[in-house]
């Protein structure tokens, strides 16, 4: 007897929670409040050039999370002046791929605890026009040396 | 036109080290066929210089910019010779000026080599229709193509090789349409290297000739 009231009792319990199922079910789905809420976040911001120094615009970028390197967390595209910014939820090295008509860049940024770059982290500026002159400058000089030495065994 | 590296799929970067693998051969067996192989070493390490500085010359043609490519230059003056001056210099521009990539070397020296080739061939066919145009004018006209196509060509294979390779997680028609953009920015360049060429091989007929047959 005691175990059938008990039963019952359970059977009621159930019920009254399929109940408010039942009434809580349609109001979250017709409800249209919206709330936005706002809180300071520690980003990181990207900015992609060509050699040439000209910005690379409406490029599209990668940026994968440290522990899934293979699919993407994030998707996005560059402003005007090649800018992207992104807000790493974890610490760890943060690839980040831009590309834009076959030409592009992959990087690694590696993010320490609360969000900001590790300290020492430098961003690798490539060459400066001056290394570029110098360099275009010594390849040729060995170019010329090397037909002027031919060019000597052939006299 | 230089595809940097993780741009492509391994296959492509394996299959792009095998063709210029073979075209190495083909082009050094050519080049020891020849009387003196040591002959044309002086010409293409100048033009091979001329090349590796090419790249880094823009020109402005909106909404982008362009760079020369020399290749159907180098293969109108060097023939043969033109593979190997145009696989150092893509070496040195990836090494040095980190233009290109070394995993992307294959592919990048089929796409300009292998036009400046062809180039080569073209240039060469005006001594079979000495007949009926004079020489001259036949120069003009193979000299304008062979510059001309060397481009041409390398925007055919450029093109189509990197639509057909665009990952799936990238927005393809954006990607396109980028692509489609630097395709069009490549015709005036077509033209102008083209006019390079052929004022070049008239300085070289009234200064040097003998440089203008390999």
């Amino acid at each position: 007897m005691q175990s059938f009231s008990h039963a019952i009792c359970l059977g009621l319990k159930g019920s009254a929670v399929a109940a408010i199922a039942f009434v809580y079910a349609p109001l979250g789905a017709f409800a249209h409040g919206a709330h936005i809420q706002a809180r300071t976040a520690s980003a990181v911001e990207i900015q992609a050039s060509y050699d040439t120094g000209e910005p690379m615009a409406a490029a599209q970028v990668h940026v994968y999370a440290p522990e899934n390197p293979q699919i993407p967390l994030l998707t996005g595209v560059t402003d005007e002046s090649g800018r992207f910014v992104f807000v790493p939820d974890q610490p760890g090295n943060w690839e980040i791929s831009v590309r834009q008509a076959g030409h592009g860049d992959l990087t690694v940024v590696p993010v320490a605890e609360g969000g900001g770059l590790t300290e020492g982290f430098t961003n690798d500026i490539g060459l400066t026009p001056l290394q570029r002159v110098i360099i275009a400058g010594a390849v040729t000089w060995g170019c010329v040396g090397t037909a002027l030495y031919f060019w000597r065994g052939k006299r | 036109m230089h595809i940097p590296d993780g741009l492509l799929p391994v296959p492509v970067c394996v299959a792009g080290y095998a063709i210029s693998g073979g075209l190495t051969w083909v082009a050094l067996r050519q080049i020891h066929k020849t009387s003196d192989p040591r002959e044309e070493v002086p010409k293409a390490a100048l033009l091979a210089a001329a090349f590796f500085v090419g790249s880094s010359i823009s020109l402005p043609i909106p909404p982008t910019s362009v760079h020369l490519l020399l290749n159907g230059l180098l293969g109108a003056m060097l023939g043969w010779y033109a593979w190997p001056a145009i696989l150092i210099g893509l070496l040195l521009q990836a090494v040095l000026l980190g233009h290109g990539g070394l995993t992307t070397l294959g592919v990048n020296a089929v796409i300009l080599g292998l036009p400046a080739l062809i180039a080569g061939q073209v240039f060469q066919f005006r001594h079979r229709l000495t007949r009926t145009l004079k020489p001259k004018l036949l120069l003009g006209i193979f000299s304008f193509l062979a510059g001309s196509l060397g481009v041409a060509l390398t925007v055919l294979i450029f093109f189509p090789l990197l639509v057909f390779t665009i990952p799936s997680n990238l927005n393809q028609a954006m990607e396109q349409g980028f692509l489609t953009a630097l395709l069009v920015a490549h015709i005036p360049l077509i033209l102008l290297e083209g006019v390079f060429t052929l004022l070049l091989c008239f300085f070289l007929l009234r200064v040097k000739p003998e440089l203008l047959d390999p």
